[in-house]
């Protein structure tokens, strides 16, 4: 260790005399870097966004309770909802009474609300509606059926599982998409390494007959893929960092109503990330192209 | 202590090439060793043995106490830690261009745990030496072949090595740049120092009574003289 600290200064030289010799295919490699990267940081930007908004969805998970009015009194759809809040997974209960459920579907529906005057009567029921949380749905609904009154449930199930499937889908494409980046950045960084390797090989057989530890001979170039690959992640960062800026302005005009991570957050997030992955890809990519072109 | 042993030694190359055969000799602390004979007679076969480059083939060896067996579990990781402990000095210099005479010597030095500033002070120290303060400077490719020869053993000698090896060291020099070059290496033997001189250039070779000479003959010892005269 000590030698590699008293020779820091011998070896930023090392890599800047390297890039130096290969300075066209270090400059191709950083942009290709980047723009993986960058492809790497919008996936993974949709990946969160995506993930976030169905947890948000699904914390407002509702299953609609219908009754029969005409069975139940006050008193009766009262208790009802009493003892549907104490279901474990419940979180709040309340009747939506037949108005309601009207007036909400004429604004769902906006301008084409008119269609709802055809009817002469209200064509809804009042109903109650029951916040819970998705994972105790099968124990509520469970609780739920047997109650006396009850008529039939609607748990939107169906839309909920769909929402866990794009939610698992994005998951696959994310890490699909980190293993892609993955492999393309190794063999760029150690297709980099391995030229510099040739264009030095005498001066690396010259300190293996000065009996040179291999770290030692190897250090530059790790070094070396490890700064290639980090500022291929800071090319990518800015960019991304532009894009999101775009979107959120976007976004906070038209459609503020989507739920999104903060903006500081996904930033800083996908920063951290993007910069992590590229040390590690760079260091592994340089080691393994330094371990490749080892007999020079 | 003997820095070098070798007994009944033979070198055979993969393509069955017959190197070196029965070679048995002993280089002593302090010792001056001329290794004499025409080109292919296995004087840099015998170099490459002791500084780890290849091992016997046949026959024991052992260079500064370390036994240098091809069955060894790593002996590129030994070959490389006795080669710290040497001094190798190249018929091609194999000096680094682009870079100047002292920033060469200090690759010789700097993964032997030193700091900045004795890497810096011991590279000053060996390029006075050899006579080439004045050019510590310059980039290599501008020196002339025999300060490129010097610069060489000063990246040996900042090593403070216990065996300076020097393989056809006047290979590429003209007479006068030569004999220079063997006077300069033959000054840095000392108690502690060993120097092992290849060549074929015999008429080259000061007389002197202290040291000794092997004159290898298609790999094997022909001959072995204590001190060196011209006839």
């Amino acid at each position: 260790m000590k030698n590699y600290l008293f020779n820091a200064s011998y070896f930023l030289k090392e890599v800047k005399t390297s890039l130096g010799q290969n300075l066209l295919s270090g400059l191709l490699s950083l942009f290709s870097i980047g723009l993986i990267f960058f492809i790497l940081a919008m996936i993974t930007f949709g990946w969160w966004a995506g993930d976030h908004l169905i947890e948000a969805i699904q914390s407002e998970a509702e299953i609609n309770v219908y009754y029969d009015d005409e069975d139940i009194d006050e008193a009766g759809k009262a208790s009802l909802v009493e003892n549907i809040k104490e279901i474990q997974g419940t979180r709040e209960a309340r009747i939506v009474e037949q108005q309601e459920a009207y007036d909400r579907m004429v604004e769902i529906l906006g301008k084409e609300a008119r269609v709802l005057e055809v009817f002469d009567d209200n064509p809804f029921t009042s109903f109650i509606e029951v916040s819970i949380d998705l994972e105790e749905i099968d124990h509520v609904l469970k609780k739920i059926e047997p109650m006396a009154g009850i008529e039939h449930i609607r748990d939107n199930r169906e839309v909920l599982d769909r929402l866990q499937g794009i939610a698992v889908l994005m998951s696959y494409l994310g890490y699909l998409a980190v293993a892609a980046v993955g492999i393309s950045t190794l063999i760029i960084t150690s297709h980099i390494i391995r030229l510099g390797i040739y264009a030095r090989k005498d001066q690396i057989n010259t300190l293996r007959l000065l009996g040179a530890p291999e770290g030692f001979i190897a250090f530059p170039f790790l070094l070396e893929g490890m700064l290639l690959a980090l500022g291929g992640g800071i090319l990518a960062v800015v960019m991304v960092s532009l894009v999101i800026n775009f979107i959120y302005a976007q976004i906070s005009g038209t459609l503020s109503f989507i739920p999104l991570i903060s903006r500081e957050s996904m930033t800083w997030g996908l920063v951290i990330f993007i910069i992590s992955l590229s040390l590690v890809f760079g260091f592994i990519g340089s080691f393994l192209g330094f371990s490749s072109a080892k007999k020079v | 202590m003997g820095m070098i042993e070798s007994k009944e030694v033979y070198l055979e190359y993969p393509d069955g090439t017959i190197a070196l055969k029965n070679v048995s000799l002993q280089v002593e602390s302090g010792e001056l060793l001329y290794v004499i004979g025409p080109s292919g007679s296995g004087k840099t076969s015998l170099i490459k043995l002791f500084m780890g480059i290849e091992f016997p083939s046949k026959g024991m060896l052992s260079v500064l106490g370390q036994a240098m067996t091809k069955g060894d579990a790593a002996p590129g990781k030994y070959s490389r830690r006795l080669r710290r402990m040497m001094g190798p000095v190249f018929q091609d210099f194999k000096l680094i261009d682009g870079r100047n005479a002292q920033e060469n010597v200090m690759l010789g030095t700097r993964f032997l745990g030193l700091t900045p500033g004795e890497i810096k002070d011991g590279a000053r120290e060996a390029l006075i030496k050899v006579g080439l303060e004045h050019k510590m400077f310059s980039p290599v490719e501008n020196l002339s072949w025999g300060e490129r020869q010097r610069v060489a053993i000063a990246r040996a000698v900042a090593r403070k090595p216990l065996l300076i090896l020097a393989d056809e060291p006047t290979g590429n020099l003209d007479k006068e740049n030569a004999l220079n070059i063997l006077d300069l290496l033959t000054s840095f033997r000392d108690e502690n120092t060993s120097v092992v001189i290849t060549t074929h250039a015999t008429h080259l070779i000061s007389e002197n009574d202290d040291c000794r000479c092997i004159e290898l003959e298609a790999g094997t010892i022909r001959r072995e003289t204590k001190g060196w005269t011209k006839n």
